[in-house]
């Protein structure tokens, strides 16, 4: 990993040297050996500080809803579902191509920098960490899908036959259990949103959760009001999660986001033919469930 | 009907009034006149001071008392701009409304006793400068001149017509300059922005206090006209705007560094404006 | 000297259950809160009293993060409000730190002085009794020490116990924590104990000054170089056991109603959003800056004590690891004077 760092402190230096980018994003070190963190270097002295090792696990590409209404040109890091991020807001027209340096890493697997420090914290029971996130090993696509460089090995995928293990689980409980299984997860949340902020698929300008005339769902934690959040949150992820598992990463009382989402992936697998999302960048092309067409056929692509 | 009237003990459950009158001051601002259920006003004030009006059940909102006429009513001019107050603009005669209050620190009526007044708003910032205009006509004897520049955007937004064109200017020593911002048919006044028309009366400094409210561009270059005038700090007084929940100084929001607007606040002297953080 | 022995506790927390609502430290599933000792269930939950702290701090007990304030009807011109909601119930907080204790006083200057009081959060304050936790083995992340907390006296305790290994010294310091005493009768034996040594702080921040020091810095070009990763995602405000924000709202059907508050963060936008759009925190930065400017400035002077008690939550649940200790000590280590 150490090579990598050396390589994108290079890439970085090129590029904010010649005037290529006026930011560039990419992690520092934290206090602790365990916690690596964003960091945005402005000049040329600031990209000593820039590294990448096995806690670089911030998708940057949220961050880049930021400067959407900017006009300074920014480089990159991802890896291979930050990259997924990146098709996401090119797709939803965030973001102009011509105003990124997007530096790919072929991702080796990532270990979570908050979960480490939950676990040193004294805030729960001793566990066992060190181990790869979780959002990585269901990871399907650790390779960058778009980049202007590439830096690293090709990777493989870390996830075989047991993609979707969990939803299984799930669907395969009875209408009862499962409801009781939502009803627990639910009314955990304490509606702090944070799974929305760092979403880089929920970049809509006036979220419907802030709107307030008409307010569409009320601000009570009542087990209605985080059911109702949470459905309108996961139909509005469908088709278009690309999977980097922030959400559910970040969630203070840790529910179980990306389960749901991965349920909408399945069904959208299942009812309108394969997809992931952020896959591939076409310019102008339209990703499913933002297109329409009467009659839609079975088969999307 | 509840008897319910001002709830003392717990300053964050309202009292109920029953609206007695409503007035269209402007396409869209309205005067609203409460009184308790049974007669009376549900708090005293003082000029300046607010009230948390809420329309059941669509919400709570922050407005100055605009008067209060002895234990008669109290008046609210209210404009049109979200969701409760455009529900609010809906209401006919007979509603009936929370209230709570009174909040806020008011206008400094005792330090500017002696003193010649100058008033200068803009928009619906007459309405809580009406509060303190009236208190010193109803206590003439205790201020000097009097004059009130006001200006909005065409005739029709002036608020409180009546008082500008015939009972103001009847007032002793009392000098009424009204603005719109463009030229219009049938108007034959001034035209033009508050600020500059400041300028061009040119008030005396000497022995005066301002008194400024408005939207936040207007107050930004009236204080600096008033600056350059020679005005003080302390001759300068004006009211903040922050948006309110609680109105008792607990929710957090409406504060400008250390000091809540709800509470400390709304009116400050320059000296003490100059003393916060830039967030107004 | 009372001892509560260890191999006592849930007798005595049983005990104390019988005439009020009692919450202890739990961890639950994944997370760890303070919950109600009747909730408790053998094998999923695990009692956290030897553990540092708990992730959720305890103050939705006596100010929850949503509470109903008062019912009304209305039908369009009559309006009637029927029932005020200030809960009278008693309820026990047994082992809260003194970082959380001292985050209650906090909530204390706010909801009880200057001015007017809040009724709801009194009548639950009244009927709330503290069995503080002292500390001697600070965590990872705490720094309550710098901030003016002794970890060791925790404040507003009605009892104080300190874990002597096997078990706790029991003090009580109040009239409430005498009744408590009362109640448990021979669950408390008689025995001499020492008290622990306190353990140095692995987290050292330099307060001293801060405050006085962040007048001059309002402008200061470190606000938007911390807040560039910030995600204005408000979990450090909702993790904070001393933020106390919070928005009215209403919930109604057909004629009827009530009115209730929720926890509010003024890292969010529509927080200081105003009709027509005028918005005085616009930006992340201002934001950002008005959470920790309120932490260590602006609290302080008003109520003479920062609104931050050191208890390192916010460090441990920040998705992208922004450290309060660190902005202390780089307020602390800034020089101004080369700054215009
Ligand atoms: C000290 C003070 C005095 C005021 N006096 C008057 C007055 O005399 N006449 C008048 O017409 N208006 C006055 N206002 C502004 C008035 O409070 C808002 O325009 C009104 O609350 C908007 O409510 P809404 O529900 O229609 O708007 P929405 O945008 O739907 O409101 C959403 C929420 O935010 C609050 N809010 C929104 N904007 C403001 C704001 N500018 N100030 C405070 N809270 C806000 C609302 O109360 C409501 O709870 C005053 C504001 C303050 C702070
Ligand atoms: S981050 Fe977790 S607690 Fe916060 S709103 Fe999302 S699901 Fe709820
Ligand atoms: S911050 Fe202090 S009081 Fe709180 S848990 Fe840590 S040592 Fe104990
Ligand atoms: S938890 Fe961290 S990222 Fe979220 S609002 Fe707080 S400081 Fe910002
Ligand atoms: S600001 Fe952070 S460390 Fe301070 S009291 Fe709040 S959560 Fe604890
Ligand atoms: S830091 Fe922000 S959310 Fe917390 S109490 Fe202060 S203003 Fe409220
Ligand atoms: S409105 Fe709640 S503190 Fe001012």
């Amino acid at each position: 990993m150490n090579d990598i760092t050396l390589k994108i402190r290079e890439i970085a230096t090129r590029l904010l040297q010649n005037g290529q980018v006026d930011i560039f994003m990419g992690w520092e070190k934290g206090q602790e050996e365990y916690t690596t963190r964003p960091f945005f270097a402005r000049r040329v002295e600031d990209v000593e500080k820039l590294i990448f090792n096995e806690y670089s696990i911030h998708n940057l590409s949220n961050d880049l809803l930021k400067y959407r209404d900017g006009q300074e040109k920014i480089g990159i890091v991802v890896k291979g579902c930050d990259s997924r991020g990146i098709v996401r807001l090119l797709q939803d027209g965030q973001i102009k191509r011509q105003r990124l340096y997007i530096v790919g890493v072929a991702c080796p697997g990532m270990k979570d920098p908050l979960q480490a420090v939950k676990d040193n914290s004294g805030f729960f029971p001793a566990t066992t960490s060190g181990e790869l996130a979780r959002k990585c090993n269901d990871c399907i696509e650790p390779n960058p899908v778009i980049y202007d460089e590439l830096i690293g090995d090709k990777q493989t995928p870390r996830v075989g036959q047991e993609r979707f293990k969990l939803v299984k689980d799930i669907e395969n409980m009875s209408a009862d259990q499962r409801y009781e299984f939502f009803e627990d997860v639910f009314s955990r949340c304490i509606r702090c949103y944070a799974c929305r902020q760092v979403c880089v698929a929920c970049n809509c300008r006036t979220c419907i959760f802030d709107e307030m005339k008409p307010q569409w769902v009320g601000r009570e934690t009542s087990i209605s009001d985080n059911f109702m959040y949470h459905l309108v949150r996961a139909s509005h992820m469908a088709g278009r999660c690309i999977e980097c598992g922030e959400c559910e990463r970040v969630c203070p009382v840790n529910i179980p986001l990306m389960l749901i989402n991965q349920k909408l992936i399945k069904d959208v697998n299942k009812f309108f033919g394969p997809y992931e999302a952020g896959m591939v960048y076409i310019e102008g092309a339209k990703p499913p469930l933002s297109s329409y067409q009467e009659n839609d056929p079975d088969n999307f692509l | 009907m509840s008897e319910h009237k001002c709830n003392c003990e717990n300053p964050l459950v309202p009292g109920v009034v029953e609206v007695i009158d409503i007035k269209d001051e402007t396409p869209d601002v309205k005067s609203f006149f409460v009184r308790s259920i049974g007669g009376g006003v549900p708090f005293d004030v003082m000029p300046g001071q607010l009230g948390m009006v809420s329309l059941l059940p669509v919400g709570e909102g922050m407005y100055s008392v605009s008067w209060q006429e002895e234990q008669e009513y109290l008046h609210f001019a209210i404009k049109r701009v979200g969701l409760m107050t455009n529900e609010l603009h809906r209401i006919e005669v007979g509603h009936q409304l929370g209230v709570r209050g009174p909040y806020g620190n008011g206008f400094p009526v005792e330090e500017c006793k002696g003193k010649d007044m100058l008033f200068i708003a803009g928009g619906i910032g007459l309405a809580p400068l009406r509060s303190f205009i009236k208190y010193c006509f109803k206590h003439r004897q205790d201020y000097g001149k009097i004059q009130i520049i006001y200006g909005s955007r065409s005739y029709a937004d002036l608020c409180f017509k009546d008082e500008l064109f015939e009972k103001w200017p009847q007032e002793k020593d009392t000098e009424v300059y009204i603005t719109i911002d463009n030229p219009e048919e049938g108007w034959d006044g001034h035209v033009g922005f508050v600020p500059a028309y400041l300028e061009e009366i040119n008030p005396a400094a000497a022995g005066k206090i301002a008194v400024v409210c408005g939207p936040p561009v207007m107050i930004k270059f009236v204080l600096q006209s008033l600056e350059k005038m020679g005005y003080t700090d302390e001759q300068v007084i004006s009211t903040l705007e922050m948006r309110m929940k609680c109105g008792i100084g607990k929710c957090g929001r409406c504060n400008v560094g250390s000091q809540y607007i709800c509470l400390d606040g709304p009116v400050f002297n320059l000296a003490q404006l100059k003393q916060l953080p830039p967030e107004w | 000297m009372p001892i509560l022995s260890k191999s006592k506790i849930k007798d005595v927390l049983n005990q104390l259950s019988q005439n009020a609502e009692l919450f202890v430290p739990l961890a639950r599933g994944d997370e760890s809160g303070f919950y109600s000792w009747n909730s408790y269930q053998e094998g999923s939950d695990r009692l956290m009293l030897d553990a540092l702290n708990v992730l959720l701090p305890p103050k939705s007990i006596v100010f929850p993060q949503t509470e109903r304030m008062y019912s009304f009807t209305g039908n369009g011109t009559t309006v009637e409000i029927k029932e005020t909601f200030e809960s009278p119930q008693p309820r026990i907080i047994f082992g809260l730190r003194a970082c959380d204790a001292a985050a209650i006083a906090c909530f204390d200057d706010v909801f009880l002085t200057m001015g007017f009081v809040d009724s709801f959060y009194q009548a639950r304050r009244d009927n709330t009794t503290i069995v503080a936790h002292a500390c001697y083995q600070p965590g990872a992340n705490c720094f309550c020490e710098a901030m003016g907390v002794d970890p060791t006296e925790p404040v507003n305790a009605d009892v104080i116990i300190r874990d002597t290994g096997d078990s706790y010294i029991w003090e009580s310091k109040t009239d409430k924590g005498e009744k408590l005493s009362a109640a448990l009768g021979a669950l408390l034996e008689n025995k001499e104990a020492k008290s622990p040594q306190l353990q140095p702080f692995k987290q050292q921040a330099n307060y001293e000054g801060v405050a006085e020091k962040l007048k001059g810095m309002f402008e200061d070009p470190m606000w938007e170089e911390l807040a560039s990763t910030c995600q204005t995602c408000g979990i450090c405000t909702y993790v904070c056991p001393s933020c106390y924000c919070f928005d009215i709202q209403v919930k109604s059907w057909g004629d009827e109603g009530y009115r209730f508050r929720c926890y509010d963060s003024c890292m969010y936008s529509e927080y200081t959003l105003m009709a027509g759009g005028h918005n005085p925190r616009s930006n992340e930065q201002e934001r950002f800056r008005n959470r920790f400017l309120h932490k260590l400035q602006f609290f302080s002077e008003r109520y003479g004590k920062p609104l931050c008690t050191g208890c390192g939550r916010c460090i441990v649940a920040c998705p992208v690891g922004i450290n309060i200790v660190q902005i202390i000590n780089q307020v602390k280590e800034a020089d101004t004077s080369v700054r215009a």
